[in-house]
């Protein structure tokens, strides 16, 4: 009996150590359910221009016209723009075909933007966080640029 | 005689066999099967988003270190003897899933491990599992080729 309550423990402190391990403090207040419920974060525009913010405001609107989505996180660069979106369960078989419809309709009524269109719950993730870091940390231009394209090339990344 | 046709004695056989066989519960077989199964599933998407959320991984890459964590965790309820004893208890539920083939590697390793390390445990860890990765990289070879086809020659490139 002994014997096996030790094994026992032993086995919970290795399942304890696995799970809880290198875990970084990157948490955020908005980002902490940003995986699993809709969060809808308004639109991020890297440059506080008027004119970029408003972009930002039409790109969702148009994203709002999608009716396979329901959240949607949109960072807008200086040249590139990063399109987050969370596809409805029952729609996830055509998930690619989903996005690939977005993102011609963005680029046909933007044709100067360069848009990324991800449906990846990291990447809509990391742009909560940025949005989030942007508020409270009052970033400056240059350094949320530079995370903005951090994520578009972990977007990317196949393996 | 025909070697279908039985004997009067082996039909008495037969009916007397089946009066004393023990019934096999199917129906509680299947869903202990898929409440156990779902649970070990449920643990590995548990992992893959705290990759996703505390690692630097997408829901693409995430794949890899998920699985070999859940086969880490089977190996280490193989070797306590934890793992048995569920395999007992919810039979395909606990072979199906990608644990199965960690607990059927780990277990030849372990029952061969007296033989030594090279002729023992290097010869006999894929015994059980061996089968299953061959018809794995055979199956995925064939259905690629069959992607590959119909990609290039019926749909016009990728």
């Amino acid at each position: 009996m002994k014997k096996n309550l030790s094994r026992y423990s032993i086995l919970f402190f290795c399942l304890i150590f696995i799970l809880s391990a290198c875990s970084s403090n990157q948490a955020s207040e908005g980002s902490i359910t940003a995986l699993f419920t809709e969060v809808n974060p308004a639109p991020l525009s890297v440059e506080d221009s008027e004119s970029r913010v408003e972009m930002a405001q039409k790109i969702r609107e148009i994203i709002l016209t999608f009716d396979d989505l329901y959240d949607s996180a949109i960072v807008l660069g200086k040249e590139d723009c990063l399109v987050a979106i969370k596809v409805r369960h029952t729609k996830r078989f055509r998930m690619k075909k989903i996005e690939k419809e977005l993102k011609e309709t963005l680029e046909k009524e933007f044709p100067n933007e360069n848009f990324t269109v991800s449906s990846d719950y990291k990447i809509f993730l990391e742009a909560v966080r940025l949005k989030d870091k942007v508020k409270e940390e009052n970033w400056p231009v240059d350094k949320r640029e530079e995370q903005l394209q951090k994520i578009i090339k972990l977007s990317r990344e196949q393996t | 005689m025909s070697q279908k046709e039985k004997t009067p004695e082996q039909k008495e056989y037969d009916q007397l066999q089946k009066k004393h066989e023990t019934k096999r519960p199917i129906l509680r077989n299947c869903v202990v099967a898929f409440f156990v199964g779902g649970t070990i599933c449920l643990i590995g998407q548990a992992i893959s988003f705290l990759y996703i959320y505390f690692f630097n991984f997408t829901e693409q890459t995430a794949g890899n270190p998920t699985v070999a964590t859940m086969i880490f965790i089977s190996m280490l309820l193989t070797g306590f003897g934890v793992y048995d004893r569920i395999g007992q208890f919810a039979g395909a539920g606990s072979a199906v899933p990608i644990t199965g083939f960690g607990n059927a590697v780990i277990s030849s390793a372990i029952e061969h491990r007296t033989e030594g390390f090279v002729l023992g445990v290097g010869g006999n860890m894929f015994k059980m599992a061996g089968s299953v990765i061959l018809f794995g990289v055979f199956s995925a070879f064939v259905v690629a080729i069959i992607k590959t086809l119909i990609t290039q020659w019926f749909l016009g490139g990728f």
